[in-house]
């Protein structure tokens, strides 16, 4: 592999100053003089009908300025994608406790709160669902939408369906001397993002347009539903994204709608207005990681060939779609894991219920199925008595292999190494087999038991058949030879800002100090889809190296023209270019040249993904152009007097092709895993009766330091030629695999399957849940 | 009320009601948003301040109680000409950032640790940074930027 001057070397991020000296500005910190402060009225019952809004007194109030609803905005504010069945405010019915239902502007905090207590909602409460098989029952109350004001008609409660299609998995199951047929089921996870949600709107001089700073993920996207439930053009809504305080998939549809309330109520009282979520009403309000249930049968042959899987999965959407149609699509082309089969089925059937609503989470899909795959290939590793490692080494995909979908794989697939190199760095061979043998006793009460597990993972990289694929890059050479960046693909905590411009140094051949990336903003940068999907490094990665190449190739001819030789004889020796004649000149006196002779020192540059095609009816087809691929192990320590369980060491290895920015993806890897180590053992968002249990840290429980030990991870950096200096994505797979390698390392110490996410003490101790009274208090406190 | 305290090393005199906690004080009074609102509740220690040296949650700390003590914020560490400080300087080269919102309090988690325990084990400086939730980096690259910084101001001293 070749070496680069700064790809891949130690690089700080480029906006950890500001942050550790506290000077970056989030939305909260933003305050002006005649600033309004804002709030969203939300439902306290998960299903009803809105029979009136009066907000005569409430604007009687002496510093209230204006109150809004659905009838302030087009089409009642209506957006979502794929489906769009979400409103701005709720309109006609409320379909999860929180949903907005209107949102008020006050001069102060003291009146905002009278008008909260003073507007008059009159609801009238329908029957509700809280569970997906009721959900399917012809009897059930329709959460979605009735045929009468319905966009795209879904089928009663379900939402929509998914398949994959590989021969016949039911016959070849019926083959196989060896089946697996067992059940899993995963919870709704939190994003927790340490930021709460917040939008700072400034109007525009005669109300014209808007102004919106938002902690959202994707600024396009915000201002395209803005423009659309507005009523404004493209040229008089501007989003501009400040440092965003963590999204991990969750700073969209909920920010789009908070956007959208406080442009409004900028654009009513021509003053700005500020709207920050508090802790309970962000946890309250804001969508979930979906909930699915998992019925998985696995064949195969004695020897450990898998033959076939058949999947049935539903997925839990809650009272919208927001986004779970795709993720649901994710998870359907994942639910199989990284194997060969001579026959594959996966059904998948997405749900709405009245329990809140779910959408993007890190992982999107695939952490759901992966923690089902890879436990079932635990529970058929120990039936046919195989080293873990070794039946999915067996199993899994290589180069050249062509998936269930029938998808045939490049020569990048580098799972076999992450699976070998995870075995050596974890000493599996030794601990793994004395672990099971301590373990093959019954314990005796409060003995502490220590256990290691194993999980694989593949990722398909960036959106797959989701949407148009492509980034957007510009680049300008400043007056004080400063260079300005932008990408339309945004930085949240993820450190993609940083990959860019080490990048755009790399092609320049300048040092990454002289450029510069100004805050994501729809008036500077151009469109380039959504932030998500891991797909910053490959699409931004790429979208960066055209536009860089433009402009390098513009200076290359610069200054072969200032030193009378060609473009080609041209040497690069740091910033300086050297004739053949060993004559150097500076990137300041090229920039000068260049000007000279009237070049314009700009460039503008797209990188769309390769073609991907699938065929929804028939399950089949090439469902992403290339995967990331990964292997986890984890050890842990079981008090089986106390269920409690600790991770005690991790290795992570994953297949992430040329690492661009090694600080950062090193965190990316040790954060998603973090987050999965909270997803496995301790996350638990409970809905009960529509109403969630915790609403704040205090009850909901994500790891703190204590919780995680020191991680050992490495990088497979097989070149993937599609991707930028040969990466691949990296920012969702940390996660996924987590969950399943701890829950297999818990069955290593105990001998006992959890097959429910998280495996919290009473799970771990006795198998099952300890029923606990829910309760809708904190929630209706939440929403006061 | 009229709160006379020591900020950031300057005597400073500010009137607010009563019931102000500290964060909002710093905030909303003072202008000081390196200190962040995470949870409200004391659990997520995003408004992590020291009070005569301890580190506590401003967001549960009322203003009057910091009457005639000393405060140290995010604002407060830095050099006096405004660069990093050692501290600071390894949070940025050992990628302890990512969002930067948790960033403020788990510097002054680390500030309050090293005053205290010069030469803590890792497991010390996680149990130090255990108030401090981080969604980000898996807390991994802190915890070495924080030992990083024990060791060299160890060495510092032994050079001097």
């Amino acid at each position: 592999m070749p070496d680069y001057a700064f790809v891949g070397k130690p690089a700080d991020r480029v906006d950890a100053l500001e942050k550790v000296l506290g000077t970056a500005k989030y939305v909260a910190d933003y305050s002006l003089p005649d600033m309004l402060v804002a709030r969203t009225f939300r439902s306290a019952l998960p299903h009803a009908r809105i029979k009136r809004i009066d907000a005569s007194a409430a604007l009687k109030i002496p510093g209230v300025l204006a109150v809004i609803t659905s009838e302030d905005f087009i089409d009642h504010g209506r957006f979502g994608y794929p489906l769009a069945d979400m409103f701005m405010l709720a309109y006609d019915r409320v379909r999860y406790v929180g949903d907005g239902i209107a949102s008020i502007a006050a001069e102060n905090e003291t009146a905002l709160q009278l008008a909260m207590d003073t507007l008059i909602v009159e609801l009238e409460e329908l029957p509700a669902v809280f569970n997906m098989q009721e959900a399917l029952s012809p009897k059930a109350p329709v959460i979605g939408e009735t045929p009468n004001d319905a966009v795209e008609m879904p089928r009663g409660n379900l939402l929509t369906q998914y398949i994959v299609r590989k021969g016949d998995a039911q016959d070849e199951l019926a083959q196989c001397p060896v089946i697996l047929d067992e059940e899993y089921t995963t919870m709704h996870q939190e994003h927790a993002y340490l930021e709460p949600e917040g939008v700072f709107a400034v109007p525009w001089p005669e109300k014209t347009g808007v102004t919106v700073y938002a902690s959202c993920q994707s600024p396009f996207l915000n201002r395209a539903n803005m423009v659309k439930t507005l009523g404004l053009s493209e040229d008089n809504v501007r989003v501009i994204q400040p440092p965003v305080g963590g999204a991990f998939g969750g700073k969209d549809d909920t920010m789009y709608q908070l956007s959208a309330q406080a442009a409004k109520l900028a654009l009513v009282t021509g003053r700005p207005v500020k709207m920050v979520l508090p802790r309970e009403e962000s946890m309250i309000a804001s969508y979930k990681r979906d909930a699915m249930q998992m019925h998985l049968q696995i064949g195969a042959d004695t020897n450990g060939r898998l033959r076939a899987s058949r999947i049935h999965a539903t997925v839990d959407s809650g009272g919208y779609s927001s986004i779970t149609p795709f993720t649901a699509w994710r998870s359907s082309i994942h639910a199989m894991g990284p194997y060969r089969y001579d026959a594959c089925t996966v059904d998948t059937d997405v749900v709405y219920t009245n329990n809140g609503y779910s959408g993007a989470f890190r992982g999107f899909g695939n952490a759901e199925v992966c923690f089902a795959i890879e436990e079932a290939m635990d529970e058929l590793a120990l039936r046919l008595k195989r080293d873990p490692i070794d039946l999915r080494l067996q199993n899994c995909l290589r180069p050249g292999d062509t998936t269930a979908h029938g998808q045939k794989l490049g020569d990048d697939v580098a799972l076999a190494e992450c699976l070998e190199q995870v075995r050596r760095l974890s000493n599996w061979d030794v601990l793994y087999p004395e672990y099971l043998k301590q373990n093959s006793h019954p314990s005796h009460p409060g003995e502490i038991r220590k256990g290691m597990g194993v999980a694989a993972v593949f990722h398909g990289i960036s959106l797959g058949a989701e949407g148009a694929d492509f980034a957007v890059g510009t680049l300008e050479i400043n007056p004080d030879y400063s260079i300005t960046l932008t990408s339309g693909l945004t930085d949240y905590g993820t450190g993609s800002r940083t990959a860019f411009t080490l990048i755009a140094a790399e092609v320049l051949g300048v040092n990454p100090g002289r450029i510069v990336m100004p805050r994501p903003d729809t008036d500077n940068s151009q469109d380039s889809g959504p932030t998500v999907a891991s797909r910053a490094t490959v699409l931004g990665g790429n979208a960066t190296r055209v536009t860089a190449e433009q402009l390098a190739n513009l200076l290359n001819e610069a200054a072969a023209d200032l030193l009378g030789c060609t473009p080609e004889s041209l040497i690069r020796d740091g910033e300086l270019f050297v004739s053949p004649r060993e004559e150097p000149v500076s990137f300041e006196n090229v920039v000068d040249h260049a000007r000279r002779i009237g070049l314009t020192l700009t460039s503008r540059g797209r990188w769309s993904a390769p073609e991907i095609r699938w065929s929804m009816e028939k399950g089949q087809g090439k469902p992403y152009f290339a995967y990331h691929y990964g292997a986890q192990v984890a050890e842990v320590t079981v008090d089986t007097g106390t269920g409690k369980v600790e991770v005690t060491r991790f290795w992570a290895v994953h297949n992430t092709g040329k690492v661009i920015f090694p600080q950062g993806a090193y965190g990316q890897l040790y954060g998603g895993i973090t987050q999965g180590l909270g997803y496995a053992l301790m996350e638990r968002v409970d809905f009960d009766n529509g109403y969630l249990q915790a609403t704040n840290f205090d009850e909901y429980l994500i790891p703190t330091a204590l919780d995680v030990p020191d991680i050992t991870g490495a990088f497979v950096e097989k070149p993937f030629s599609p991707g930028p200096f040969g990466a691949k994505n990296l920012g969702e797979t940390g996660l996924v695999p987590a969950a399943p390698a701890i829950l297999n390392a818990i069955t290593n110490a105990t001998g006992r399957r959890i097959r429910s996410l998280p495996a919290n003490l009473e799970r771990v101790l006795i198998g099952k849940d300890l029923r606990k009274e829910g309760s809708s208090t904190a929630c209706k406190l939440g929403l006061k | 009320m009229k709160i006379n305290f020591t900020l950031n090393g300057q005597w400073t005199e500010v009137e607010a009601p009563a019931d102000t906690p500290l964060l909002t004080l710093l905030r909303d009074f003072l202008g000081l948003t390196g200190t962040k609102m995470g949870c409200g509740i004391g659990e997520c220690g995003a408004c992590s301040v020291l009070l005569d040296g301890r580190l506590v949650n401003s967001c549960l700390v009322l203003a009057a109680q910091a009457d005639g003590r000393s405060v140290v914020t995010i604002e407060g560490v830095c050099q006096p000409d405004g660069s990093p400080s050692d501290l600071q300087q390894a949070f940025i080269q050992y990628g302890a950032v990512q969002c930067g919102f948790c960033t403020p309090g788990m510097v002054l988690a680390g500030e309050a640790l090293l005053a205290n325990n010069p030469q803590p084990s890792r497991y010390e400086i996680r149990e130090a940074i255990a108030g401090n939730l981080c969604r980000c980096t898996g807390y991994q690259q802190i915890v070495d930027a924080i030992e990083v910084t024990a060791k060299n101001r160890q060495e510092g001293k032994s050079h001097a």
